[in-house]
């Protein structure tokens, strides 16, 4: 009798502390955010200030929060429509980035001289801030829509192209003397070696640069009006003075950036073996 | 390589050979041989070219320079030379940093010489490629391939020209070879060490290289996967006649794999050190091979040889500027002793003061574990004087260390006997106890290989037990074995049956009886009473520089002959000597000559121990006659050519002028008389005609006679 009770508690008893522990990793983040809304709206309610509180803020914007799809024309549209028109341009901007930084890096590493010569001028390009390029994005190229896509694309590049340049410069030795021994054929050697070794840096720039491509984009689309998307949409309701709706927006902006984030780091569990994650 | 060893096995023609490379084909120094002379030799010289075009792999006066950072140079490797023959396996061993790996990584043509060549078969290696496969240390391994993929990609680029069909044969006959097919999907991190260097060696393999080098192939490995994959490897190495070069650090492993262990020494500069052939019958098997009554010896000189280097920057350092204080030139003075009970005086003249009482100041002992050790430190100046087997100073004064003669002076004898011939226990249960029945033993077993431990060629004990087995009618060098072991790993190996017997100084014959291992068949009393044991040793230059310590040393010594001779500081002799910083071992082992053990009690009818002898009249006075009959036996047995110029060399190595005044200064009395010396078997020998002796003698070598050039004496620079 005791044995089998016993034999029956236990895994219950190994249930229960799972799910205790599922819930705690929930409750945990849940509650610190109650507490931060909670000294938020107390703030609010004893500074004086024009910054509404965030029960205010739920109250303002219900139509927006309850209503992501609507589409008015223009750029009168759901949130939902701002950010994918956002996700858009940094898909497009992104990808170049991705394509033309991957590539550049490769031939970086590969190539001592050009490295050399290119260093300094990568550090320094990979230091100015998105904002700096909207300006000499809309001259050069005259409309809102290709020059956002620029600020993107000239964001997100500087990460990977570095990051692949160190991932090609650091093919452990050992694998290029497999390659010599065997001499491999340089396309061989670049699909077989070179890209696998480099695989796990170029990972790190493209995860890196997914991040500082979401950032410049609402910097991008802040200062080019008329479009739609999520960046304007914070600039509108600013011009408006709807405070509340810009919060909710941040929200929105600061939801969509995790969820990026995380996405790349699925694709990478995905490609990557375990030893080289 | 047959051809090779066949070669090596006839030493008549060595000795010509390297006459013929020192003179490049004009014979002047040629030893003219008492029984055979070689008057065409064609035959020589076709070998050598011969060898010279058959050779597999050729490096030629390599030299590896590194940059440093700070702009200086690295000479990493400087003078390599070295021919590998088709099917060989080489080792490469030395210590971290000794440039094995580099050299290999330039056959395998991952890096360039900066002077001299590499060649595969006559073509010289200048990029890496397929048919010098390589496995590497760490394995390399392409981690995002699985263990089919790795394999598959060497094969499907090296062997492009064979259909798919036949290759993706050859893959999978790999993963079986290796025993890796339950894992062949597998990426290498799921695999265990030992699986991800069979993958390696299976990718090796598979593309069928010329030659096969592997870089410390199984260093990373838990010992019982290291000794199976070694054992797998040697099987597919011998099935498939693969040459092969390996880098390792570990003995045990080149010696059951190689045909040949090439020994580098430390950098920088580092070259080949030593060449050692493994003549270990194969198929070899691991847990058998260790029992080869050879194996020890092997084994023992490798690790000889890295302990040297791993000294050398010590050595180099001992090498100090000589302190004159006293009216003597030097008084800092490293004396070499091996422990043993005849080591007596050495220890009793530092523990007693006798050093310090005639001057010098500041004498350190330096124990050295085998006669070796002394030979070298004689030959490179690390030590002032030392503690020598009684053949030494005229083996090393005819040439007897790589055929260079060094003229090595010997002014006092320190020991006489204490020398006995042990056979392994079970000789002793089959009624072995006669020279006479031993005979009859190795006629009636002639299918098995008997093997005696010497302690090193130019000891006493090695000339004995030779005499002794010669005048039995046994041929020291046909019918059994005679191999050097160091005298302290002589019981292990008695014990472990590698031995069938040895000759040695105590207190090993007397442990030898007392732990019930072996008995003593003969003493030194029944071969030749009195003989030399153990003698001062110096070098010329030395003595010349030096004169009045060379007297004073002498003095000193004398003087703790005579205290390790009164019986009365027995018992004081043997407790010092027992500690651990000399003999290191129990007292009852060390025996003075007292009597009182019963030591040979194995026997019947107890054989009377062997005394020390180590002070008495005649006993310490170097003796011209014994020295002649060292040279006459070292020829015989073929170490050392015999000296057309034998008088002089006598002259110059036995320094009586020294003995007498050491003798005069302390007031002794140096009377002596000596007749000829008398054997067991009834002959006599005198200092007449030593010619004549060695041409009466039945049993002996082939007997060279040869001018040893020695230098003008000269002063050895400070």
């Amino acid at each position: 009798m005791t044995i089998a009770r016993k034999q029956f508690n236990k895994p219950s008893f190994i249930l229960d502390k799972k799910l205790k522990q599922r819930l705690d990793d929930i409750a945990t983040p849940l509650g610190t955010i109650l507490v931060l809304l909670l000294i938020w709206q107390l703030l609010t309610m004893i500074l004086p200030t024009d910054l509404p509180g965030p029960i205010k803020v739920v109250q303002e914007t219900w139509v927006l929060i309850l209503y992501p799809f609507f589409d008015f024309g223009g750029t009168n549209k759901g949130l939902f429509w701002q950010v994918l028109s956002s996700l858009q341009r940094v898909a497009i901007g992104y990808s170049f980035a991705a394509v033309v930084g991957i590539g550049l890096g490769i031939l970086v590493g590969l190539n001592k001289r050009l490295s050399k010569g290119l260093d300094p001028i990568f550090n320094i390009l990979r230091t100015v801030p998105p904002l700096a390029w909207v300006p000499i994005a809309l001259a050069a190229l005259k409309q809102n829509q290709p020059a956002a896509l620029f600020v993107i694309f000239i964001t997100a590049i500087w990460p990977i192209l570095i990051n692949t340049a160190v991932g090609v410069r650091q093919i452990p030795q050992d694998f290029n003397n497999v390659a010599q021994v065997l001499q491999l054929p340089r396309t061989e050697y670049f699909f077989k070696i070179l890209i696998p070794s480099a695989l796990p840096y170029i990972f790190t720039g493209l995860r890196i640069a997914i991040g500082l491509s979401w950032l410049a984009i609402i910097a991008a689309e802040i200062v080019m009006s008329g479009i739609v998307g999520i960046g304007f949409f914070i600039w509108n309701a600013y011009q408006n003075s709807q405070i509340s709706e810009i919060i909710v927006s941040l929200v929105y902006i600061g939801l969509v950036g995790w969820l990026l984030d995380s996405l790349m780091a699925w694709v990478q569990t995905l490609i990557l073996p375990q030893s080289q994650r | 390589m047959g051809a090779d060893l066949d070669f090596a096995a006839e030493p008549a023609i060595i000795i010509s050979l390297s006459t013929i490379s020192l003179n490049i084909g004009i014979p002047r120094n040629i030893g003219i041989p008492l029984n055979i002379v070689i008057t065409d030799l064609r035959p020589v010289l076709f070998f050598i070219r011969q060898s010279i075009m058959t050779s597999f792999v050729t490096v030629e006066s390599l030299e590896k320079t590194f940059s440093l950072e700070n702009g200086g140079q690295y000479v990493a490797l400087k003078g390599i030379d070295l021919q590998i023959q088709k099917g060989e396996f080489i080792s490469l061993i030395g210590h971290s940093g000794c440039g094995k790996s580099t050299l290999l990584n330039m056959v395998a043509g991952l890096d360039l010489p900066t002077d001299g060549l590499v060649m595969l078969q006559g073509e010289e290696i200048l990029r890496p490629g397929p048919d010098r496969m390589v496995v590497f240390q760490n394995y390399s391994l392409l981690p995002w391939m699985t263990v089919r993929q790795n394999i598959a990609l060497a094969v499907n680029n090296v062997l492009s020209n064979l259909s798919v069909a036949e290759r993706n044969e050859i893959i999978e006959r790999n993963i079986d070879l290796v025993g890796l097919r339950h894992a062949v999907d597998k990426p290498p991190d799921q695999l265990s060490g030992g699986m991800k260097q069979r993958v390696a060696i299976a990718r090796a393999l598979a593309t069928r290289p010329k030659l096969l080098l592997l870089d410390e192939p199984f260093g990373a490995l838990d010992a019982l996967t290291r000794g199976n994959l070694q054992e797998q490897l040697m099987k597919i190495c011998e099935e498939s006649h693969i040459t092969a070069i390996m880098v390792t650090h570990d003995v045990d492993e080149a010696l059951l794999l190689s045909d040949r262990i090439v020994m580098l020494t430390n950098g920088p500069q580092s070259k080949i050190g030593q060449i050692m052939d493994v003549d270990l019958p194969r198929p070899r098997k691991r847990m058998e091979v260790i029992n080869h009554p050879n194996y020890y010896s092997y084994r023992s000189e490798i690790i000889y040889f890295l302990n040297q280097q791993k000294q050398i920057k010590k050595l180099r350092a001992r090498k100090t500027t000589a302190i004159a204080r006293h009216g003597l030139e030097k008084i800092n003075l490293e004396i070499g002793f091996v422990p043993l009970t005849a080591a007596a005086p050495v220890v009793i003249a530092k523990e007693k003061g006798f050093f310090e009482h005639h001057g010098l100041d500041a004498v350190n002992l330096v124990r050295e574990s085998s006669w070796r050790g002394i030979q070298d430190g004689i030959a490179g100046s690390y030590l002032d004087a030392a503690q020598m087997p009684s053949g030494m100073p005229v083996w090393l004064t005819a040439g007897g260390l790589n055929g260079e003669p060094l003229p090595v002076v010997s002014a006092l004898t320190m020991t006489r006997n204490g020398n006995a011939i042990t056979l392994d226990k079970r000789f002793y249960e089959q009624g072995i106890i006669t020279l006479a029945d031993l005979r009859r033993m190795l006629l009636e077993s002639r299918d098995r290989q008997h093997t005696f431990g010497a302690v090193h060629p130019a000891s006493m004990h090695n000339l004995l037990l030779r005499y002794w087995l010669a005048a039995g009618g046994i041929d020291p060098n046909k019918d059994v074995t005679v191999s050097t072991i160091p005298p302290a790993q002589m019981v292990a190996n008695l014990e472990a049956g590698n031995i069938d017997g040895y000759c040695i100084g105590e207190p090993w014959n007397v442990r030898a009886a007392i732990d019930n291992i072996g008995y003593t068949i003969a003493t030194d009393l029944e071969i030749w009473d009195g003989h030399p044991g153990k003698v001062l040793g110096v070098r010329e230059d030395w003595a010349n520089a030096y004169p009045n310590t060379h007297i004073a040393l002498v003095k000193a010594l004398l003087e703790a002959c005579a205290y390790c001779a009164n019986p009365a500081n027995q018992e004081e002799v043997r407790m010092i000597l027992s500690r651990p910083e000399y003999l290191d071992c129990e007292m009852e082992y060390i025996d003075l000559g007292d009597g009182s053990h019963n030591t040979c009690g194995l026997h019947p009818s107890p054989r009377e121990y062997a005394h020390h002898q180590f002070f008495g009249a005649g006993v310490n006075r170097p003796s011209r006659t014994e020295h002649l009959w060292i040279m006459t036996q070292l020829a015989r047995w073929g170490e050392v050519p015999f000296p057309r110029n034998w008088v002089e060399i006598l002259e110059r190595i036995c320094k009586v002028s020294v003995f007498s005044i050491a003798a005069r200064e302390l007031e002794l009395d140096i009377s002596y008389s000596r007749g000829p010396i008398h054997f067991f078997d009834g002959t006599t020998f005198t200092a007449d005609d030593p010619i004549a002796y060695l041409n009466h003698l039945q049993i002996k070598h082939d007997i060279y006679m040869a001018d040893v050039p020695l230098k003008a004496p000269g002063i050895q620079a400070a």
